[in-house]
């Protein structure tokens, strides 16, 4: 299984604690831990860790992201999405690379290939 | 020039007279001497303040405890001072922040004019460049033994509600927490509070168990919650506190302002003298 540190490098900017619940816009400049609840949307350039409890009902836009927990949104993701056991995500998902490990879940639709499009995306604003 | 403002408060008469005397000498010694004006019931700080300022001088210089520095922060009122900070205190904070933790090392930092802009936040009318802490953290820990852990655990769990940088809203039941714009126990290879990256840091203590209490007391101790699993972290320029009412925000345990109420970051930074072994 991979781990985030040794997958993306840099220092976690934002940590969503376990017991934690988000409701809004989450924006962050560096790469975002998430072990809560979020509620809305998700968005930052770096990379995003979604822990095996964590509960997210959001769309998604970011660098890489490693999911082991549960996704209710669309994800545009300009670089790598992996998918974890035992991670549960509904959605569609529009990625560069991607992998799934055994047991996890993936209902939706993927988009591969559009890589610029996706990172202009996740890098405006 | 640089104006000296010396706070005998919460010191003994005869060791203020040996500080100060101490301190005419090295200020002899470096060639750094300038007016010097002592606190007094009907020449209070702001009166200070605004003294420095009507004679033009561009070096304010706080010698007493941490709430002397606060003070002079406090009544800068935008003026444009280069500060400077001369502990009277062994025990202070915002001495081993800035790295001039005695007379002699605040003087030579002084004397050497190593100056910083860092950021300057805001709570309230209160300017601050340390932290804020609430709930367990506001109790000032310096040991945590058993009887403590048992103390801590019993302290009622806090309802947190608040608003992060007008985007989003964060709710849990916490122990306490930090609001850090720098803080004593940093160094300048991390990313949490540093007084330079425009941004507060803001982390909280979930509800933990006596024995996970107890194995991560150093980092609670020193206020180095990112250290502990589950901590939430947060970088902000601006925080609400909104819930639970009337839950105190504290300086060093003292009671800066109470919920509701809003810390920010500033547009503006402060030039500050700063010594070799600050922790950014």
């Amino acid at each position: 299984m991979e781990n985030f540190e040794t997958s993306f490098g840099s220092v976690t900017e934002t940590v969503v604690g376990p017991s934690v619940k988000i409701q809004g816009d989450l924006n962050s400049e560096g790469n975002i831990r998430i072990q809560g609840h979020v509620h809305g949307n998700v968005k930052t350039s770096e990379s995003v860790f979604i822990e095996e409890t964590a509960k997210i009902t959001a769309d998604i836009q970011a660098g890489n992201v490693i999911c082991a927990g549960e996704i209710t949104g669309n994800m545009k993701v300009a670089g790598k999405m992996i998918m974890q056991s035992p991670s549960h995500i509904t959605g569609n998902l529009e990625c560069g690379i991607l992998q799934v490990e055994d047991g996890a879940v993936f209902n939706g639709e993927v988009s591969m290939g559009n890589q610029k499009k996706v990172q202009a995306e996740v890098e405006e604003e | 020039m640089h104006f000296y403002i010396l706070d005998p408060t919460n010191l003994p008469a005869e060791r203020f007279e040996q500080l100060q005397v101490q301190l005419s000498g090295l200020l002899a010694e470096f060639n750094i001497a300038g007016e010097m004006v002592r606190v007094a019931p009907l020449r209070r700080i702001p009166d200070l303040v605004d003294l420095a300022s009507q004679r033009g001088v561009r070096t304010l210089v706080a010698c007493g405890n941490d709430d002397t520095f606060n003070m002079v922060l406090a009544n800068l009122k935008g003026r444009d001072f280069t500060l400077a900070y001369i502990p009277f205190d062994p025990d202070s904070a915002l001495a081993r922040i800035l790295g001039t933790k005695d007379v002699t090392t605040a003087v030579k930092s002084l004397a050497a004019r190593r100056i910083e802009n860092i950021d300057l936040a805001r709570i309230d009318k209160t300017f601050f460049i340390s932290y804020l802490e609430f709930g367990v953290l506001s109790r000032n820990i310096k040991s945590i033994n058993l009887w403590n852990v048992f103390k801590l655990v019993s302290e009622p769990k806090i309802s947190l509600s608040a608003r992060v940088d007008d985007s989003y809203t964060i709710n849990l039941e916490c122990m306490g927490g930090l609001v850090i714009n720098s803080r004593s126990s940093s160094s300048s290879k991390e990313s949490v509070a540093n007084p330079t990256d425009k941004h507060l840091d803001f982390l909280i203590l979930e509800n933990l168990s006596k024995m996970f209490l107890f194995q991560h007391k150093e980092s609670i101790i020193s206020g180095r919650l990112e250290e502990i699993p589950g901590t939430t972290v947060i970088k902000c320029k601006k925080l609400e506190f909104l819930k639970p009412a009337g839950q105190a925000l504290t300086m060093l345990g003292r009671v800066i302002s109470k919920f509701p109420a809003t810390v920010e970051i500033q547009q503006r930074s402060l030039k500050i003298v700063v010594g070799k072994d600050r922790t950014f």
